[in-house]
């Protein structure tokens, strides 16, 4: 048993921790927001530089050949800065689904999110069904002998800026995973800008041709991948949202100790202390679940579907409890939009709402615990 | 990182496994933990004296006062071990604290003296901490030793001493001296409760049963050769002592085990509320467990884990106490018939689950844990002050 992050992971934290430090302070992260892709294109080209976009991928597409540990290493510096970035959508969802399938230029089009010229986003979400994405209505069809795309993608992140999508859609009845490109003639992008800071869009195809080559994966193969990719997905999120709890009990206990009311510095009163230790705990709880499900996960253990629907859980309670404890002991300055503390309850807010909410995970972790 | 245990302490965990499981085993012990029936004052010193047949009594301690000098892994393990085999609770006033604080800082003879009684079971012991005026504020107590020539005279009273009604011998933090700073003033004493002008009286807790009691002193006359240490030092040898028996804390398997019982007396009540409910609860036991797991590791790497583990308590006991409401929950309305912890007259039995009676006993019984052991806003007070630093 050993609970310690090698030298390795220990170097990449600090080396997030120190980008973080001299490129994203709050006012940094200001003008990120306003500008027109509502990322920092400078920043993603030193991700790239940094070597950070090649983390999960495997040697011989050109990565590191890191896992599930050096990506929540990552993820949870990104989340104290509350970074925008898009390495979620690219890197982790599209990357995923590109290096289990079988596509022919594969190694390529990996090579291309590692250099950072490339991005990509995975449309998995639709208008009309919740949670349950592999019950998908986008679908293709056939006539003529010319097969074409149709339907509606919520909610895809970074659209305005992805040069290609990877749509959940029904092929010949089956789930699938079809590559799209950005440009192609059928598929009109509308894009909004995210409660948190970052950005979406929602993609309707019409009849958009596809190429039988641009199917990912098709049928069982391609519900396996995407099961896989969300895995994959929450665990990062929850390990921003990790990172983002840390930020915030220490903002917090910060202010108090600074914030002097009735001739006192307010984190003399106990009422605050022990809201702020119920946010410690909180974060250390979250941390621990986040931790076996990281190890779950990286060594294929069976139970790892029941934990993560457990950490997405906690996730979501924790960063409730924390993100809203936050913004009170700031009083007045917890809900003043130029303060960052209440930009983490909003990051909370959304990644409780994504891959599953609190609700969702306590049934599914249900489910798991009856099989 | 690589949270698996080795080989050799899966090893030492089957062995653990077998012992409780073999011949030696009391096996009225072994039919009531599992038909969950309230041990006797037998079975407890029964089940203890097979831990010192077994050389397991002493499983905190090292080698050379008698212990068994396992590892911390093996130590989780061993009472982990106990838990789901429901094994009656380590009582752990001797074992797990008067034990350590001799042989870390008792004179050669104290550690013959009491040291073996302890490994054997020989002497149960109690502990004299809180007092009527003294509680959360420990170092504000009253309970006075005068030495007059080889002894001390105590006068006093503690309360809240648990089985003192059972006990041969109670450590007692009494004050010798009236200082600025009354941490100062504290020393910490051995007394034989058979001495003259000790009395004990049961105090009967809102569950119907007799747990705790006061214990009064009258002129107790004290051998000097009792006082643990330095006079004015015991303050140091309490807190020494609060950091010792931080395992088991949490109470995560006796949970976990509680929870799987919960689940089947429920099943057929397809109750989608309590479900949801009980699968929080789950996920709640789950992030508990593994956080303990975290400061396992840190110890075994020779760490000290300071505050984090009043995260244990705090969190453990909510959920011991979150379980114990589910149980009430569960039952509903045939909570209502009870009439004290040695349950009704075999030839009444009122209508309703047999678990009903019990569990509301249990929920009762179990709002101490929030309160003992310093309680959980005493521990949000040390996590405030050395971790948050406020």
């Amino acid at each position: 048993m050993n609970l310690n992050y090698s030298d390795e992971q220990n170097m990449l934290r600090e080396q997030v921790l120190k980008f973080c430090e001299t490129n994203y302070d709050f006012i940094d992260r200001e003008k990120i927001l306003e500008s027109d892709s509502g990322f920092s294109k400078d920043n993603w080209q030193q991700f790239a530089e940094l070597g950070w976009l090649a983390v999960p991928f495997k040697e011989e597409n050109g990565g590191f050949n890191f896992g599930p540990v050096e990506l929540t290493v990552l993820f949870e510096e990104f989340g104290k800065a509350l970074v925008v970035e898009p390495y979620l959508s690219s890197v982790v969802m599209s990357g995923t689904i590109i290096e289990n399938s079988d596509h022919k230029n594969k190694s390529s089009i990996i090579e291309k999110i590692i250099s950072g010229e490339h991005q990509m986003s995975v449309a998995y979400a639709e208008p009309n069904i919740g949670y349950k994405f592999l019950d998908c209505y986008a679908s293709t069809s056939v006539s003529n002998n010319i097969l074409s795309l149709n339907g509606t993608k919520s909610l895809v992140l970074n659209a305005g800026n992805a040069n290609q999508f990877i749509v959940l859609a029904k092929h010949e009845g089956l789930s699938a995973l079809i590559m799209v490109d950005a440009e192609v003639d059928g598929l009109s992008i509308q894009s909004f800008k995210t409660i948190d800071g970052q950005t979406c869009g929602e993609l309707t195809f019409e009849n958009v041709l596809i190429d039988t080559d641009s199917i990912l994966a098709s049928g069982d193969d391609a519900e396996a991948i995407f099961n896989k990719m969300m895995d994959l997905a929450i665990l990062c999120i929850s390990a921003e949202a990790v990172g983002a709890m840390n930020a915030s009990y220490v903002k917090t206990v910060q202010y108090t100790k600074e914030r002097e009311q009735f001739s006192q510095p307010i984190s003399n009163f106990q009422v605050l202390q022990h809201r702020m230790v119920d946010m410690f705990i909180e974060t250390e709880l979250t941390k621990s679940l986040l931790i076996k499900a990281t190890l779950q996960l990286d060594s294929n253990d069976p139970d790892a579907q029941s934990t993560i629907s457990a950490l997405k859980v906690q996730v979501g309670k924790a960063g409730r409890l924390i993100g809203q404890n936050a913004v009170q002991l700031h009083g007045g300055m917890g809900v003043s939009n130029e303060m960052s503390i209440g930009h983490y309850l909003k990051r909370f807010t959304a990644i409780d709402s994504m891959f599953g909410n609190t609700s969702h995970h306590i049934n599914k972790y249900q489910a798991n615990q009856k099989e | 990182m690589d949270i698996s245990f080795s080989e050799q302490d899966l090893q030492f965990q089957e062995e653990i496994r077998a012992g409780l499981n073999g011949a030696e085993y009391p096996a009225h012990v072994k039919e009531k933990q599992e038909k969950g029936i309230n041990f006797s004052k037998e079975d407890v010193i029964d089940f203890h004296k097979f831990l010192s047949s077994k050389g397991w009594m002493g499983y905190n301690w090292p080698v050379e006062y008698g212990g068994t000098g396992w590892s911390p892994v093996q130590i989780y393990l061993f009472l982990n071990e106990l838990a789901l085999a429901q094994c009656p609770t380590i009582l752990p006033f001797g074992v797990g604290m008067v034990g350590p604080v001799i042989y870390t800082f008792g004179t050669q003879e104290q550690k013959d003296r009491f040291l073996p009684d302890i490994l054997n079971f020989d002497t149960w012991w109690c502990q004299g901490y809180s007092e009527p005026g003294s509680g959360s504020d420990l170092a504000s107590l009253k309970t006075k030793a005068v030495l007059e020539g080889d002894h001390y005279v105590v006068n006093g009273s503690k309360t809240w001493t648990t089985l003192a009604q059972n006990a041969d011998w109670i450590f007692c933090l009494v004050r010798t001296e009236t200082t600025q700073k009354k941490q100062e003033g504290i020393s910490f004493l051995l007394i034989d409760m058979n001495t003259p002008g000790i009395e004990v009286k049961p105090i009967i807790t809102i569950d119907g049963d007799h747990e705790v009691n006061s214990v009064f002193f009258t002129d107790v006359k004290v051998p000097a050769d009792q006082l643990i240490g330095e006079e004015g030092k015991g303050w140091t040898y309490a807190k020494f002592l609060l950091a010792h028996e931080r395992f088991g804390i949490a109470g995560v398997p006796v949970v976990k085990v509680q929870i799987d019982k919960l689940k089947n007396l429920t099943a057929e009540y397809n109750d989608a509320d309590l479900n949801k409910k009980i699968a929080e609860l789950e996920i709640d036991l789950e992030a508990l467990e593994f956080t303990e797991l975290r400061t396992l590791a840190a110890i075994a790497e020779g760490g000290h884990p300071g505050a984090e583990s009043s995260i244990l308590k705090i969190r453990g006991t909510e959920i011991q106490q979150r379980l114990t409401e589910l149980y009430v929950e569960a039952a509903g309305q045939y909570i209502l018939p009870y009439e004290g912890p040695d349950g009704f007259d075999s030839n009444r039995t009122p209508s309703g689950p047999e678990y009903a009676s019990t569990s509301v006993a249990q929920y009762l019984n179990y709002r101490k844990t929030s309160i003992y052991g310093g309680s959980n806003e005493i521990q949000k007070n040390i996590i405030a002050k050395a971790i948050l630093g406020v």
